[in-house]
């Protein structure tokens, strides 16, 4: 069984990959398919749009003789990066709560 | 189907985007499949989905992210970008589906003055042809009966009769020629003015307004 993703929590998912170090769109893909069902075309989205709110920069690396675009993220994406574990933190501790008991209070 | 085969489709699926978001998209795929090894070139395909699907995807991305306003002005020029992309092709549609109904409208214009041409033209033939032809007949006539009255001095009575008949009709035809000559001074100069001001009307009227129009900008 699985849950469907929220776009904001793939969001945060992809920040975190990349924030562990810089990284390109197959091994993101391949990163964030070993803890979630996600279909290998979700991700560009993501990436491109996260570049454009500038929680993400590119650039080119030689590779096997050919340029490889890699992601890093930016001081704007790790702001964005701690909110969203604040969120996920929160969201948590609710669900926990009703699931298993715990004082949520 | 093969990665040069799928990457066609993609391009084609993505042609609506801006070249620049196009190139980032496809550049994303290209490498993907460089990443991923030749001997996996069918599994990624599998995995991927149709290059439709994948493309609907980008697209409903992009359209998302153009219509949220962005705090830091970033909105206002992804919208014109957006604008821009757009309006030569609404454009171009509206021309292709304006030339069905334009041609037809066209072709009925040219119809119908050709057609008032051609009702104007024949008027004016027949009341030239009856100006013309029946004072000719007339005269004709007399001159004729006249003619044939010369013949018949054989027979008095009769030889009299054909030429007074004949001096007769002749003199009706002096008479209805000086009438159409009398009726043409008459009606030709005003027809000729009435036609002149029928055609110059529209100029007329298009001048006026341009002129009440300049009038009004003051």
């Amino acid at each position: 069984m699985s849950y469907p993703i929220a776009s904001s929590l793939l969001d945060g998912i992809v920040l975190a990959v990349v924030e562990r170090e810089s990284t390109y769109g197959y091994r993101i893909t391949q990163d964030v398919q070993k803890v979630l069902e996600i279909s290998e075309s979700t991700l560009y989205p993501v990436l491109r749009r996260l570049q454009k709110d500038g929680c993400l920069t590119t650039y080119d690396e030689a590779y096997a003789g050919r340029n490889r675009r890699y992601y890093k993220i930016t001081e704007h994406g790790r702001a964005q990066l701690r909110q969203h574990r604040i969120d996920w933190q929160n969201y948590r501790n609710g669900i926990d709560a009703i699931f298993f008991g715990g004082d949520s209070q | 189907m093969n990665r040069t085969e799928y990457m066609a489709a993609l391009r084609r699926a993505l042609s609506v985007l801006p070249e620049e978001e196009r190139a980032s998209a496809l550049r994303y795929y290209e490498e993907y499949f460089d990443d991923a090894e030749p001997e996996n070139e069918q599994k990624v395909i599998a995995d991927l989905g149709t290059p439709e699907t994948v493309a609907a995807q980008i697209l409903a991305d992009y359209r998302e992210v153009t219509a949220v306003p962005q705090p830091d002005g970033t909105a206002a020029s992804k919208a014109n970008r957006r604008r821009r992309g757009i309006n030569p092709w609404l454009l171009l549609v509206l021309v292709l589906l304006a030339i069905p109904v334009g041609i037809p409208l066209i072709g009925v214009l040219i119809g119908v003055i050709a057609t008032l041409f051609g009702v104007l033209l024949s008027v004016v033939l027949v009341v030239l042809a009856f100006v013309v032809v029946v004072p000719l007949c007339l005269l004709a006539a007399g001159v004729i009966l006249c003619g044939i009255s010369f013949v018949l001095w054989g027979m008095p009575a009769s030889a009299v009769m054909t030429l007074g008949c004949g001096l007769a009709l002749f003199a009706l035809g002096v008479l209805v020629s000086l009438l159409m000559i009398k009726l043409c001074t008459l009606f030709v100069p005003p027809l000729f003015r009435g036609l002149v001001a029928l055609l110059r009307w529209p100029v007329n009227k298009w001048r006026g307004r341009t002129r009440k129009n300049g009038g009004e900008a003051k």
